[in-house]
């Protein structure tokens, strides 16, 4: 077959796999999957994209010369932080403050735990700081919240903590005062004298001000967001260093890209790297805004059911909503992030039967890649969800990994029978399996209908968009009886993240923290002063932003800027981000279009009875998104064909078990249907990398985009 | 129910094992066989050889001396009868004027000593602290607990303490030993 060459790469490692799509210009996918190799993460990548060149049929230098775009989305950087092998610190903060870094945030403590851990106190443990307490040092100063100094800076205790920190060895020196983010001149002092004194004394350590990483208010988000970019990226940037030599050393002739946290595009060479912590996540997301605005769907709820967790997100009409203070390896940061939530719930999970009560309970441990579910037969003997799958005949033994696997049904079934059955008392071990499954897919069911709910959301007006390699296994289940208006997935679920980051813009947000309160009744003149207030720090990060797109190598006219504000009721604590109607707000006028756009987004989320207009209005943060557009994947759009697939797409048939028996079920091979296609169940569609399974009474159908549709009978 | 070995629980116990594993430990259902491997544990702590019955707290264990249920001390002070409040038998040491109460509790936090007394409990022995009570002025010594051995080999251990004679005690409720524990919700 005749392929048009690609032209984005899109690499997304996960915890456990790194998956690879190629996407050409008629928007085409390859998908390559290999070992996450965090050692090294280059080594994975290459084996992961050489993978993807072979499905295609074309060479690796080939793929590399080629293509416009190589993202990379990884997890070194999150694996240094989470595994403790950063960089040692030295931290000067305002004195009185020393303690900070101790004390962190009571939710630290508990933050990542599972709902029972929550409850149990004596579970709950601070993190590791990341700053060792006898290497913060206290300086004497003090800026106030309006930004006026009130103590001067004590510029000998800078250079005596300077000092001590240069003997003590630390390879960074980060600096987070008090206001900084209203008046950075005393850290801007603090890093002249501390330049001085590194150069004096020959050192090469690293300086990071909290200004300068994110200047925004909550001084202990700003510290973490300041030390964890001093503590994790250096490696990070070293991991993504490599990507590109190798890149480079095939043919690539740009920059690697990599994705932030809220959904933009930017060169690895990114200056503040922690804001690309997290991005493989995120990347569904913006996959499934792309493809809705494609197929004119913009209302959708995401789900991503991996090995260990079940990820959630909402769009509505084609917007994501933003975390202001996600956290992340433990740590509460000041970062925007595009809101997901997440349960612990995957296929890769360990279950479990409490000796005494005879409780059933799933994870949070998982078996990951290695040693992997019990039918994997590399050792693990606790039983999985993907080993009940597998006794249930759902999974393929000798097509798992397009049979890169081979599953040992035998092993799972006497591990399955010894650990849980009988410990269950239930003699019917295929029961027994498939309640777990049930158990599962109630989980994740139960998940998405409590953050519907939360957000008062009908499911009527959304669809439900699965994917990631074990969210078509389980999809039949958990989206039955909820009452979303599509059920959807793709014959690439499994690689659905590493293709979202594919569709992303260049993008980068700056913002700066503000206290502008907007009287509702207030008078024109000071209504006026308010707008052009707004207005010149609109202007300055204008500037700000249209110098580091040109750095990045956007040309001027490619490059737009959206400005946005976060603004709440005054009083209230909570902020909601709104992007502004108007470039400029010049005049009271103005002023009065963006409070109107903000009681309107207010209501939309929260509803008309919680809108608190009496107290005014106060504007916190202001901010402008600058964006450059990108060649993306297209989906194709073909004829819908007949309702019956080609036979050879046919693969024979297989006993699976559904609702206490076996049926007969025939299985099909996923790549070969085509548009118009209509499959009854009971069904196997099989993928190599996924297994999408259809219940008997219920039906998939193919639409002219490719895309799977799930119907409940 | 995975279980760990006797070395594991033995760290469990000194606290050395790290806080990731500490915390998954506590975070999983218990393993079926943790009482006796920490049993085991603290029987490698102590420089006697009596057996222990039940830990009572870090130096504090129930242990069968010469067919008598006693509650000795880890350095091998015998308290007295298990049925009896080893407290008794302590070393006490009362903290209720401001001065000895500010040596434990820092400035604010000292607690007023006509409401409350601290008082610690020391083996007369080898001078271990082992328990503190905090109590008001006059109020009785407290008796922590006084566990039903019996039942508790019997029923969730499914394995009957033998009494001097070398028999099985008779269950205080009546009922039969179990091979299996019951379920804690019924």
């Amino acid at each position: 077959m005749t392929r048009s060459r690609p032209v984005v790469a899109g690499i997304d490692a996960g915890g456990t796999m790194t998956d690879t799509i190629l996407v050409d210009q008629s928007g085409e996918f390859t998908v390559g999957k290999a070992a996450t190799t965090p050692q090294c993460e280059a080594l994975g990548f290459l084996e992961s994209a050489e993978e993807a060149c072979h499905y295609r049929g074309i060479g690796l230098e080939t793929m590399f010369r080629n293509v416009d775009v190589v993202l990379y989305s990884g997890t070194g950087m999150l694996n240094v932080l989470l595994s403790r092998t950063g960089r040692r610190l030295g931290l000067i903060t305002t004195r009185g403050m020393e303690d900070m870094v101790l004390m962190g945030r009571g939710l630290q403590a508990w933050s990542g735990y599972s709902y029972s851990d929550r409850l149990h106190a004596v579970t709950h443990c601070h993190p590791e700081p990341l700053v060792s307490r006898l290497d913060t040092f206290g300086v004497t100063e003090r800026i106030d919240h309006f930004g006026d100094v009130i103590i001067e800076l004590y510029e000998h205790e800078v250079r005596d903590a300077v000092i001590t920190l240069i003997d003590r060895r630390v390879e960074a020196i980060c600096v987070c005062l008090l206001f900084a983010h209203v008046n950075p001149t005393h850290e801007r002092r603090i890093a002249e004298i501390a330049r001085a004194e590194l150069k004096a004394h020959g050192s090469e350590t690293d300086l990071y001000l909290s200004h300068d990483v994110r200047p925004v208010v909550r001084e202990q988000s700003r510290l973490n967001s300041v030390l964890i970019e001093a503590y994790a990226t250096g490696r990070g940037r070293q991991q993504l260093a490599s990507i590109q030599d190798t890149a480079a050393r095939h043919g690539f002739r740009h920059t690697v890209q990599t994705l932030q946290s809220f959904g933009g595009l930017t060169s690895i060479a990114h200056p503040h790297l922690h804001e690309t912590m997290v991005s493989g996540p995120i990347g569904g997301i913006l996959g499934a805004q792309y493809v809705g605005r494609l197929i004119g769907t913009d209302s959708l709820v995401v789900s991503d059911l991996g090995g260990t967790s079940f990820d959630m997100g909402i769009i509505t009409r084609g917007q994501v909503r933003i975390e202001h203070e996600p956290v992340m390896g433990r740590f509460k940061l000041n970062l925007p992030m595009i809101a997901m939530d997440t349960i612990g719930a995957g296929a890769g999970m360990h279950l479990k039967v409490d000796p005494v009560t005879g409780k059933v309970s799933l994870g949070p441990d998982s078996a990951g890649s290695e040693p992997g579910p019990v039918c994997f037969d590399k050792g693990n003997l606790q039983p999985t969800v993907c080993d009940c799958d597998a006794i249930l005949g759902r999974l393929n033994p000798e097509y798992f990994l397009g049979g890169k696997v081979r599953l040992n049904v035998e092993l799972a079934h006497e591990a399955f029978r010894k650990r849980c059955a009988e410990p269950l008392g239930i003699d019917n071990v295929h029961d027994a399996a498939e309640g777990m499954l049930t158990m599962l897919e109630s989980e994740a069911s139960t998940a998405l209908r409590r953050i519907l709910s939360a957000q008062g959301i009908h499911p009527s007006e959304y669809a439900l968009l699965s994917y990631g390699g074990s969210g078509p296994l389980h999809l039949g289940g958990y989206s039955r009886d909820i009452g979303f208006s599509d059920i959807l997935t793709f014959k690439f679920a499994a690689a659905f993240s590493a293709f979202g980051c594919t569709t992303a813009d260049y993008q980068k947000r700056f913002s700066r923290s503000v206290r502008l309160d907007v009287p509702l009744a207030g008078d024109e003149e000071e209504m006026s002063h308010v707008a052009r207030r707004i207005d010149i720090v609109w202007n300055d990060l204008r500037r700000q932003a249209g110098n580091q797109m040109k750095a990045d190598g956007h040309s001027a006219n490619n490059v737009h800027c959206k400005p946005f504000l976060l603004m709440r009721f005054t009083g209230q604590l909570e902020d909601v981000e709104i992007a502004s109607p108007i470039e400029l707000v010049a005049d009271s006028k103005g002023l009065e279009t963006v409070v109107a756009t903000f009681v309107d987004t207010y209501r939309k989320i929260n509803r008309c009875v919680s809108t608190y207009g009496q107290a005014g209005v106060t504007i916190v943060e202001l901010g402008v998104a600058a964006s450059a557009a990108k060649i993306k994947p297209k989906l194709v759009r073909k004829q819908l064909g007949s309702p019956s697939p080609c036979q050879n797409t046919h693969k024979g048939q297989r006993e699976v078990y559904f609702g206490g028996s076996w049926h007969s079920t025939d299985l099909w091979e996923m790549d070969g249907l085509q548009p118009g296609n209509e499959i009854g169940g009971p069904a196997v569609i099989e993928h190599p990398a996924t297994t999408l399974v259809v219940h008997p009474g219920d039906q998939v159908f193919v639409d002219e985009w490719s895309i799977l549709h799930y119907r409940h009978g | 129910m995975k279980g760990y070995d006797r070395k594991t629980i033995g760290d469990l116990l000194e606290g050395a094992l790290p806080w990731q594993q500490t915390k998954q430990i506590m975070s999983s259902y218990k393993d079926d066989d943790r009482f006796l491997k920490a049993l085991a544990a603290h029987q490698m702590r102590v420089p006697w050889k009596a057996r222990i019955l039940l830990p009572l707290g870090e130096n504090l264990y129930i242990v069968l001396k010469e067919g008598q249920r006693v509650v000795r001390c880890s350095c091998g002070f015998v308290f007295g009868d298990a049925s009896r409040n080893w407290k008794l038998g302590a070393v006490v040491l009362v903290r209720k004027t401001r001065q000895e109460l500010e040596e434990i509790y820092p400035h604010a936090d000292v607690c007023d000593g006509n409401w409350m007394e601290l008082r610690e409990f020391i083996c007369p022995s080898c001078a271990t602290l082992l328990e503190v009570e905090a109590c008001a002025p006059g109020y009785p010594i407290v008796e922590d607990f006084r566990p039903d051995l019996d039942a508790f080999y019997s029923e969730w251990l499914g394995a009957p303490l033998e009494d001097a004679s070398g028999e099985a005690s008779p269950n205080e409720h009546g009922g039969s030993s179990l091979s299996q524990p019951p379920d804690r919700n019924t």
